[in-house]
């Protein structure tokens, strides 16, 4: 012991642990510098080279993007279940329509306008009760619903179904729908599509015609003429609408059971959905989640940033915030701050995590908070929050102050 | 020694500093020197080391009234497959262990039934299968064999949030997605694949090794960790060929095969095609010693093999040749029921549907508690079934230690696996060039 501590050793640690200390510092900083260097591109104007972005925020507004400049904070929760009426509190996806909500649950489609919750199911003509997804139109209007087994339009009050038997859909149950211009693209459990609500064509992805060594699909979504879809085990297949040329964006260290760097690349093949905004595709997965700017990728782990949970079901991005519906809470960033809502245990009552990067800054309380921490959907527009859960869907108002 | 000493404290000191890396364990038997990029760094994040958990909705439900039959999903290869003889034997095994369950009194004197569903092999058809059991509303399922079909089949369950059991699919990676509604009772062939690079490189010191597989997703899988693992103890796979499903002459992948002169040869895919590539193998005068996959271990293999089939290796899951009272009380009573032997489908379809019983009879009848009991890692661990103990990892996958067969004087003889041994020159280069 007397010679580990002599006075000769004790100089050498002392000058090890400065230099240590140092090049944490330094790699800090390099880190910081990357990520303020990806925000500034992703800030940057990019070209919309098709009018669809824009007619999107057009309608859709662009309260979000302006208040987002520091992270929006959502409060004063309602929770809605069974109680309030909807068919089922096993909410699988929520989407804000005008001054309507559309929440689809497990028991059918359930409509939240005046203050008032009214269901659709088969008995109405839709599909099937299980509806995982809706998006509305921005040109005409149409709700798409993916269920299922099958997808439904609902138009002027009535709802069409396309399945496989009576359309070109490459597999019945459609776990995503997105609008993009005149196209309804699907990802289902049988390969992606699209179909042009003009020419009434459809046009189908599979491990055929695609690079995907499944056609596992699971989501997607696009924007400046690209569409990215989740492959389940195969990544994120980037597709250009205009050259309708493929690339694969996969994990490359190539092992399930690794992540070896977590900004060399999407950070598994296991990819839950996609979602583009302000010129950022985020990616989910049930390992984590990844960003990418056009240039470079950066990966987040619960260990390592804001996030909830490793185990991400969807996201949706809005502007410059991503919102992410873990199996552990609902989380928001916007690349530099993260914003997490978790509900305690046997209690309404619940806080939103604040953090800088994975620095604490502080913990406000919640009460109400949102409906469940397994948070399966959201949507964003202005200055509400809705969430849907496996307990209810939620509704949060953007706190002011 | 000072310097020792002062290096040992700056590297205890600074290790908080290794920002996000955790300490590795070997996830699913991974041999040390077999561990992803370990000799060269560490990664950033292990994924597997402790299980999921699932945080959803669900327990607080109340059991149906008035039920008159406790419903079990059922998900495999019955018409319409090259694979049904498999189905055929998996559904056997699920039926019989509803059978017995039923003559116990099934669950509170109410029967259990099931809901056979057909899986075709067609992309996207086991998700519409699964919808329909949960408009079936079954309490659980048991499926299935082809690697696509359980993968479609399992992001439905997740979705629809539907335990579910896995007795016949052996792909790597299907229980490699982290969902924490789905257990595996048969080995899969990581653990094939690592016993069959040890087997053939370092206890028969083979150093050639030929590849030939089925052109599908069972191929691909099933030999990617045998590719991987040969290449990392220095032998890399020589020559890789491949052959479709139903194909029958296999003779321009042997030429080819024949021109890099292999010391061995391993053929990976359904027992048809394996008995015949075998034969066309020895007709060709290749008398390499063959190994294979697990799906050899089967009579159409051996009635197109005959007398070629002999000193043939290939790994199995469990011993169908056991001793074990249970097993041959199971192998009895399989036999009086169906007029066959059962096969490694039947053993662990039945392993499967019985703890699929056991889950109902423990949590009652909700999807979340039933997922709880199979997956807690202690109500099942260690449980033994026909096929032996049930060993889960974090994955809930059976990781439990495999058998050798080999075929010797008209019959598959059966082994344990030897304990792999370790390879303390690893990375070494062959000196034989290709």
């Amino acid at each position: 012991m007397k010679r580990i501590f002599s006075k000769k050793t004790i100089l050498y640690t002392l000058i090890l642990i400065i230099i240590a200390v140092l090049v944490v510092l330094i790699l800090t900083m390099d880190n910081k510098s990357d990520d303020s260097r990806k925000i500034s591109a992703a800030d940057n104007d990019y070209p919309d080279f098709t009018t669809i972005e824009s007619m999107e925020k057009l309608a859709r507004g662009s309260e979000l993007a302006k208040g987002s400049e520091q992270m929006p904070v959502y409060g004063n929760w309602k929770t809605f279940t069974e109680k309030d009426g909807l068919p089922s509190d096993k909410v699988y996806t929520v989407r804000i329509d005008g001054n309507r909500v559309l929440a689809g649950t497990h028991d059918g489609l359930a409509v939240y306008e005046k203050g008032k919750w009214r269901t659709y199911t088969t008995g109405d003509g839709l599909a099937h009760n299980g509806v995982v997804s809706i998006d509305v139109s921005v040109n005409t209007g149409d709700v798409w619903i993916g269920t299922l087994s099958g997808l439904s339009r609902w138009s002027g009050g009535k709802f069409e179904t396309f399945n496989q038997f009576n359309s070109g859909m490459p597999n019945d149950l459609v776990y995503n729908v997105f609008c993009y211009g005149n196209d309804v693209w699907v990802a289902t459990g049988g390969g992606a599509g699209h179909y042009n609500t003009f020419t009434k064509e459809w046009e189908i992805f599979t491990e055929q015609n695609a690079p995907m060594h499944e056609p596992w699909t699971y989501a997607l979504s696009a924007g400046d003429g690209k569409v990215w879809i989740a492959a389940w085990g195969g990544g994120v297949i980037e597709y250009n609408t205009l050259t309708k040329q493929f690339r694969d964006y996969v994990d490359p260290d190539g092992f399930m059971e690794i992540d070896l760097q977590p900004d060399d690349g999407v950070i598994h093949d296991i990819t839950t959905a996609t979602s583009y905004a302000d010129s950022i595709l985020w990616v989910s997965t049930y390992f984590g989640m990844s960003r990418y700017d056009g240039k470079f990728w950066k990966g987040y782990f619960d260990h390592d940033s804001g996030l909830a949970s490793n185990f991400i079901n969807f996201l949706r991005a809005e502007g410059p915030v991503v919102f992410v519906c873990s199996d552990n809470g609902l989380s928001s960033f916007n690349g530099k701050t993260w914003v997490t809502y978790k509900k305690f245990d046997n209690s309404t009552d619940g806080q939103a995590i604040v953090k800088d990067g994975n620095t604490l800054v502080m913990e406000m309380p919640l009460s109400p908070s949102i409906a469940h921490n397994f948070t399966i959907g959201v949507d964003a527009e202005d200055d509400v929050l809705w969430v849907a859960t496996s307990k209810g869907v939620c509704r949060g108002e953007l706190l002011k102050n | 020694m000072k310097n020792i000493s002062a290096l040992i404290l700056f590297l205890i000191l600074t290790s908080p500093f290794l920002k996000g890396q955790q300490l590795p364990e070997n996830y699913g038997n991974i041999p040390d020197e077999l561990v992803a990029y370990d000799k060269y760094q560490k990664a950033y994040k292990y994924h597997f080391i402790t299980p999921i958990q699932f945080y959803g909705a669900g327990r607080e439900k109340l059991p149906p009234k008035d039920l008159k039959e406790v419903r079990i999903g059922f998900l495999g290869p019955l018409e319409g497959s090259n694979i049904v003889s498999l189905g055929t034997q998996m559904l056997q095994g699920s039926m019989l262990a509803i059978e017995d369950a039923n003559e116990k009194g099934g669950y509170n004197g109410i029967p259990y039934k099931l809901m056979v569903h057909n899986d075709v092999g067609l992309w996207g058809a086991a998700a519409n299968e699964i919808v329909k059991m949960d408009d079936e509303k079954v309490w659980a399922w048991l499926g299935s064999i082809d690697d696509i079909v359980s993968h479609v089949a399992l992001r439905a369950t997740l979705k629809l949030e539907i335990p579910m059991i896995c007795t016949g699919d052996p792909d790597p990676t299907f229980t490699e997605t982290n969902i924490p509604w789905v257990i595996r009772n048969i080995p899969d062939d990581r653990q094939s694949c690592y016993a069959l690079v040890d087997y053939i490189f370092k206890k028969k010191g083979h150093s050639r090794v030929a590849v030939i597989r089925a052109n599908n997703r069972y191929g691909r899988v099933g030999t990617l960790h045998f590719n991987r693992s040969s290449t990392r103890i220095g032998y890399p796979v020589i020559i890789e060929e491949r052959f479709g499903d139903g194909e029958t002459d296999f003779s321009t992948q042997m030429e080819r095969i024949k021109k890099t002169s292999p010391d061995a040869i391993l053929i990976w895919g359904n027992a048809k095609e394996s008995g015949l590539i075998v034969n066309q193998l020895r007709s060709m005068g290749m008398n390499q010693p063959v190994f294979g996959s697990d799906r050899m271990v089967n009579p159409e293999f051996l009635n197109i093999a005959g007398k070629n089939a002999s000193g043939i290796v290939t790994t199995c899951q469990y011993n169908p040749d056991s001793d074990d009272p249970e097993y041959k009380a199971f192998k009895a009573s399989y036999m009086k029921r169906f007029g066959q032997e059962p096969d490694v489908f039947a053993a662990h379809a039945y392993d499967g549907m019985n703890l699929i019983i056991a889950a109902i009879e423990k949590a009652g009848l909700n999807r979340a508690l039933i997922r709880d009991v199979l997956t807690d890692l202690k109500t099942f661990q260690g449980y033994d079934g026909v096929t032996g103990p049930m060993i889960f990892d974090a994955t809930w996958n059976n990781i439990r230690p495999i058998f050798m067969a080999e075929f010797i004087n008209g019959k598959f003889k059966f082994a344990p696996a030897p304990p792999l041994e370790k390879d303390e020159a690893i990375y070494k280069k062959t000196n034989i060039g290709y």
